[in-house]
């Protein structure tokens, strides 16, 4: 087990964090265990394995999985390794298959994770073979979901996966609401961008209300005005940290105020989208359609690797303490080909490795990472809106969208997780 | 683009001039020059994979023209941080077929090396195909489609014209 020469806790205050949180391969490493490895971590959506035999696979921290779905329809995670002598079983990134087989010596195991052949079995004793049954692949430990998104953690012991999402559950239920039968479709393809970036300045850039104006001024200034302004003063958009590392911002204030539709997707008429809107109404009646409309998708980091980017998903892959993997895909909405096709290009616009918005946000967190490699002054600030932070029943909530409020939210959360408290 | 067939046609030298000239522009970074060179009809496609449909699958970059011009004015705005300053780039293109032509378009399949300088040298490779109309006032680009030999990632920060 990874030591710190200090505690968490030490590293963070109130209103201000150690640079070193982004730097120290020590803290990367205690990560890795504490967060990545024992908590809950965001693997896959069931729509990328959506009959049995599919397959995609993955990484928990450092560690190959594959994520599968069983004969018995069950979604399965397996450490991607053979329970022989270690090669990585699947070197597909998706894919369907009943079995696997190692290609070093033709072990073959059920995509549930069961041994079934082993060649050449008389070289074994049979004592040896008559354990076979516990031979198979490991599982993740534990594994659970919550309306399609999978979860897992590779220790057996700790909180349930609701208890660890708390709040959070609304955020998916708020992305789900645009749905007419409650499901998406996350095959479209996940752009992976290399961030030359701590994995934690990318989830707490998402939350940001502060930097759109300076980071994306381009955008504003040559393509297209926000959708809403970033000049906190003229919104009414909160920030909100939910608990447990989870927060927001949130539009719905300033949508419901202005009571339009679509605001969040480029203002487009109901026109352009009939067959939605007729599938909505169907589902969910005239009015809690339109509300749906208005209120629009959740911008909200679900700690510590899954972002629901309002149409977008995205997660991170740790690296390194400077390196980082986000993965981006829309937020597909079954058999809705007019939405789908706008959302494509849409993403496409804003995120992943050419994007108008993410290409500029990873330039600025490289340049981040570079200026800490600067020891002095050595406490990061995040001071603001200290003292303007509310305290509801949907957690601290601060009026202004340029407070720092996610960002300590985000790190109370983490120092307790890694102080093991 | 994975046809075998070989075609003893050379392909025309305006036609190469002008693929040089796009990657030239695109190399120094002189956007509205690069952007000039497109037709109104035109798309830049880096897809994610060789066989990806843009109708089902996401790309790192579908641009329409409309999409081309935001791209070039972000660029042009001298804030467009992941590009400020510019990447240092070359970009070599080589082994140049003549894949398909019609009465009025030439489409051409090289391959490319791109260094690109920033912090690091990066190189980047793979496939780039170009549609070209020859139009009567010169020869105008219809469609630029990279495969990138990375495409399936992760690939770091592309702002640059690819």
């Amino acid at each position: 087990m990874t030591e710190l020469e200090t505690r968490a806790r030490d590293l963070v205050r109130p209103d201000r964090i150690h640079g070193s949180v982004y730097t120290d391969p020590a803290v990367f490493e205690l990560e890795l265990e504490r967060i990545y490895r024992e908590g809950w971590v965001f693997v896959a959506h069931e729509s990328e394995v959506p009959e049995p035999g599919d397959y995609v696979t993955r990484r928990i921290g450092r560690e190959p999985v594959i994520v599968s779905r069983g004969k018995d329809g069950e979604v399965h995670v397996l450490a991607n390794r053979c329970a022989h002598r270690g090669n990585r079983l699947c070197n597909a990134e998706r894919g369907n298959s009943t079995t696997f087989r190692c290609p070093y010596h033709g072990w073959t195991f059920k995509n549930d994770g069961a041994l079934v052949a082993v060649p050449m079995r008389g070289g074994y004793a049979d004592e040896f073979l008559a354990k076979r049954s516990e031979l198979g692949l490991a599982p993740a430990p534990r594994m659970d979901s919550y309306r399609g998104f999978v979860f897992a953690s590779l220790a057996p012991e700790g909180i349930s996966l609701r208890e660890h999402l708390g709040r959070a559950t609304g955020a998916i239920d708020r992305l789900l609401a645009l749905s007419p039968d409650g499901r998406l479709d996350l095959r479209a393809g996940w752009m992976k961008h290399h961030h030359f970036s701590n994995w934690k300045m990318v989830i707490e850039n998402n939350v940001d209300g502060y930097h759109a104006l300076f980071t994306h001024q381009s955008v504003y200034e040559a393509v297209r005005e926000a959708k809403v302004s970033h000049v906190p003063s003229k919104v009414e958009v909160y920030v909100r940290d939910l608990g447990n590392g989870h927060s927001e911002i949130d539009y719905l204030p300033e949508y419901s105020r202005l009571d339009e539709e679509f605001v969040w997707f480029g203002r487009a008429p109901r026109t352009k989208l009939p067959r939605y809107v007729e599938a909505m109404e169907q589902a969910h009646g005239k009015e809690d359609t339109h509300r749906a409309f208005v209120v629009g998708p959740p911008h909200t980091m679900i700690f510590p690797n899954l972002f629901l980017a309002e149409m977008n998903i995205m997660f991170v892959e740790p690296l390194a303490p400077g390196e980082t993997i986000a993965y981006t895909t829309p937020a597909l909405i079954p058999g809705m080909d007019e939405m789908n096709s706008r959302m494509l290009r849409r993403t496409e616009g804003a995120m992943g490795p050419a994007g108008f918005l993410i290409a500029d946000d990873g330039e600025i967190g490289a340049r981040n990472q570079m200026g800490l490699a600067a020891t002095r002054p050595e406490w990061i600030l995040l001071a603001r809106g200290a003292t303007t932070d509310q305290t509801d029943e949907t957690g601290i909530v601060n009026h202004d969208k340029s407070s720092e409020t996610p960002q300590r939210g985000l790190w109370q959360h983490w120092a307790s997780v890694l102080d093991g408290e | 683009m994975t046809s075998t067939e070989t075609t003893a046609v050379g392909v025309d030298p305006a036609i190469l001039s002008f693929i040089y000239l796009e990657a030239r522009l695109a190399d120094e970074a002189r956007y509205s020059e690069w952007e000039a060179l497109w037709d109104d009809d035109g798309l830049y496609w880096v897809p994610m994979s060789p066989d990806a449909d843009p109708a089902r699958d996401l790309s790192y970059i579908y641009d329409n023209r409309r999409r081309i011009r935001s791209r070039i004015a972000q660029l042009n705005t001298g804030a467009r941080h992941s590009q400020t300053p510019p990447s240092k780039l070359r970009r070599l293109l080589t082994n140049t077929e003549l894949l398909d032509r019609d009465a009025e378009t030439v489409t051409v399949g090289s391959n490319f090396v791109l260094y690109e300088y920033r912090y690091q040298m990066t190189v980047w490779a793979g496939r780039v195909i170009h549609r070209v109309r020859l139009a009567e006032t010169g020869p105008r680009l219809v469609a630029k489609t990279v495969h990138l030999v990375n495409a399936g990632g992760p690939v770091p920060t592309l702002a640059f014209l690819l």
